[in-house]
């Protein structure tokens, strides 16, 4: 017997999540997005990154978010719809950092840029419950955790050790 | 806000209806008319609110539970209705001789008694009672999912086992108490208020409501709590990386202006402490929105280190009574008297503890040592600060003559400090400000990051910091927000 019915306080959000975009199949002639999230130490990171693929010949354009504590701009994601393929974001470390580039990679993912979030081992999780709450099956990666008080050479290798799979995860063959 | 029951009103049967209670004078000044008219052969069909049997000679039916006059939307007893082929074609309230002779075409009816006398509320229109008949037997339009209680359920169990609390009690949201809750604004339930972190999810005043139902607001706070809530959602405040962050830090709610005094808020004695209702439950709904619409939950997205008991609720006003002292709002750019909410991103509270400088130079500098270690003591422009400044301090200051702008430019003044002892590495520890600031000389906080606030009771020589959040460094990004509180 019913004795009470109550509303419901949550924003009764579905849970189903959406697959992400397909990336292409190669990489020639696509231009990566590298977003720096804007957490300190970051760009020590993203700068190897960025070495990494200029190397192998791959075109990237690079951007740095005002804050790691708020999504990204408006003018910043237009500007990568319009100039980029794909985009790698990086390096989350924080829950502030993990939520907002877990909606940036959701949000460019809906305009067509698919992409991988670059996080530490620690925000595994996090990332994790905020793809089942905006309804994203998004793609990420995992470097060590803390990476604060790393010397500038360790974030280096955190970037040349995890580079490989950053590439399989922005390309059709291991993606799917 | 509500639909009107007005669509019922055809179930009432053809004819004449009365609806009295027992506890009406007037009701019982026309009960021996209505003897005499069932007597003479009118048939008036009689619904009594309360005790049926007082009118038993007029054969009454019962309206304890009172549906009947809730779908007739009685407002007064006695009403005299006269309906025909389903509909209302006569309504008079109260006893007013002239009207009832011409509704029974009888110009002599009740010439014993007076000519008029005024009904009383109806049992139906009382609060409290009202907004349950309306969840009972009216449509309150509310679009939230509906959660049945079965017998065998406890209500209070079933919102913790739901995720719905912060780990204390909540007031089950009920229909009936949302009704009531959204009585306390103007607002349409159904408006969308803003998008809330980390999901981004919007909500409508009637979520809003629902969260406030459950922190145990009163509906009187319904506008500072939407205030609260617009001013959380301004980007500049960062409320989603103030939620998610690793730090301590939440929203901190600061009340200025009239409305403080009219819904009884604190800013007296114990006002960062408990047992106030306004202070408690304006800022606890503020978090269970955040917890429940927005999906900030610890351990999933609200990713806090440490934490911090600010994180249930925090949330005060500042005290206005003593006109020498300039109101934060007002420091803001609003005029005095303007109701408003100010939101900092913050924790704390760190004490400050001074019963010996008695001269404002030497307050200074007192304060300045404590708040030079909110952050790091080697940290500089890097988080913000509230200095909650009690009575006793401020009268230091007062009785020579400084107000809020001479303290805060001279703290400023007492907070820089070479750049040399700061950099990291300096003084043998690694945290500090960047390097290549060494011959700089270093401000401890933004021009604009040190608010002060009034507060607290009429003794003791304390004051006390509510320490910043690290997002405090971006300056332009992440701020404090003052807003108007519309009502």
């Amino acid at each position: 017997m019913t004795v009470m019915m109550l509303r419901e306080p949550t924003a009764e959000t579905a849970t189903s999540k959406r697959a992400r975009k397909s990336p292409p199949t190669s990489l020639d002639g696509k231009t990566v997005a590298l977003m720096d999230i804007g957490k300190m130490r970051g760009d020590e990171f993203v700068d190897r990154l960025e070495a990494l693929f200029t190397e192998r010949g791959i075109h990237t354009r690079r951007y740095k978010k005002p804050t790691n504590t708020r999504t990204a701009p408006i003018e910043m994601i237009q500007d990568i719809v319009s100039s980029c393929d794909l985009v790698v974001i990086a390096l989350s470390d924080c829950g502030s950092c993990t939520s907002c580039s877990t909606h940036d990679l959701n949000d460019l993912d809906n305009l067509g840029i698919p992409g991988v979030s670059l996080l530490t081992s620690e925000f595994k999780h996090a990332f994790s419950q905020q793809c089942d709450k905006i309804g994203f099956d998004g793609a990420s990666l995992y470097t060590p955790h803390p990476m604060q008080n790393k010397s500038t050479q360790q974030l280096h290798e955190f970037a040349d050790n995890i580079f490989e799979d950053v590439l399989e995860k922005i390309t059709i063959s291991t993606a799917n | 806000m509500t639909q009107s029951p007005q669509s019922e009103k055809s179930c009432l049967e053809p004819g004449w209806h009365i609806f009295l209670k027992r506890d009406c004078e007037t009701c019982e000044l026309v009960k021996p008319l209505l003897e005499e008219l069932t007597e003479s052969g009118v048939e008036i069909i009689c619904h009594v609110q309360d005790h049926p049997d007082f009118y038993a000679s007029l054969n009454p039916i019962s309206d304890k539970t009172l549906k009947q006059s809730f779908l007739q939307d009685i407002e007064v007893t006695p009403t005299l209705l006269h309906v025909s082929d389903g509909k209302e074609t006569m309504r008079l309230e109260g006893w007013v001789r002239d009207e009832w002779r011409s509704a029974f075409q009888q110009p002599d009816l009740a010439a014993d008694l007076p000519t008029f006398r005024p009904g009383c509320g109806s049992k139906s229109r009382e609060p409290g009672i009202h907004e349950i008949l309306e969840a009972r037997y009216g449509n309150p339009g509310f679009e939230a999912r509906q959660v049945q209680i079965d017998e065998w359920d406890d209500e209070m169990e079933v919102c913790f086992d739901r995720g719905w609390t912060d780990g204390l009690p909540v007031t089950p949201p009920t229909d009936a108490r949302i009704i009531r809750m959204l009585a306390g604004t103007t607002r349409d339930p159904q408006q969308v208020v803003g998008k809330v972190p980390p999901n981004l999810a919007p909500i409508t005043v009637e979520k809003v409501a629902i969260n406030a139902v459950m922190a145990g607001c009163r509906p009187e706070y319904m506008p500072v709590l939407l205030a609260a809530l617009e001013a959380a959602l301004e980007p500049v405040f960062t409320m989603h990386g103030l939620l998610c962050t690793t730090c301590f830090s939440s929203p901190i709610i600061i009340v200025n202006g009239p409305i403080a005094k009219s819904i009884g808020m604190n800013w007296g004695m114990n006002v960062l402490g408990q047992g106030n209702r306004a202070n408690a439950t304006i800022g606890r709904a503020l978090q269970l929105i955040i917890r429940n619409v927005g999906g900030g939950v610890p351990g999933d997205l609200d990713r806090s280190t440490i934490g911090g008991p600010g994180k249930y609720t925090f949330c005060f006003a500042e005290d206005e009574t003593d006109p020498t002292w300039k109101p934060l709002s007002v420091a803001h750019g609003f005029e005095p008297g303007t109701n408003t909410v100010t939101l900092f991103q913050g924790d704390g509270i760190q004490g400050i503890i001074d019963q010996r400088s008695n001269t404002p130079e030497q307050m200074v500098q007192s304060l300045a040592m404590s708040l030079l270690a909110v952050g790091h003591p080697k940290l500089a422009e890097f988080t913000n600060a509230i200095l909650v400044l009690s009575p006793e301090h401020y009268g230091i200051f007062r009785d020579s003559g400084w107000g809020r702008s001479r303290i805060t430019s001279e703290l400023h003044k007492a907070m820089v400090r070479p750049g040399s002892d700061l950099v990291q590495g300096a003084q043998g520890v690694g945290e500090g400000i960047v390097a290549g600031r060494e011959n700089e000389m270093v401000n401890k906080f933004w021009p604009e990051g040190l608010l002060i606030v009034k507060a607290g009771g009429q003794a003791g020589l304390y004051s006390a910091i509510c320490a910043g959040w690290t997002g405090g460094r971006f300056r332009d990004q992440s701020q404090t927000v003052t807003r108007e509180i519309k009502l």
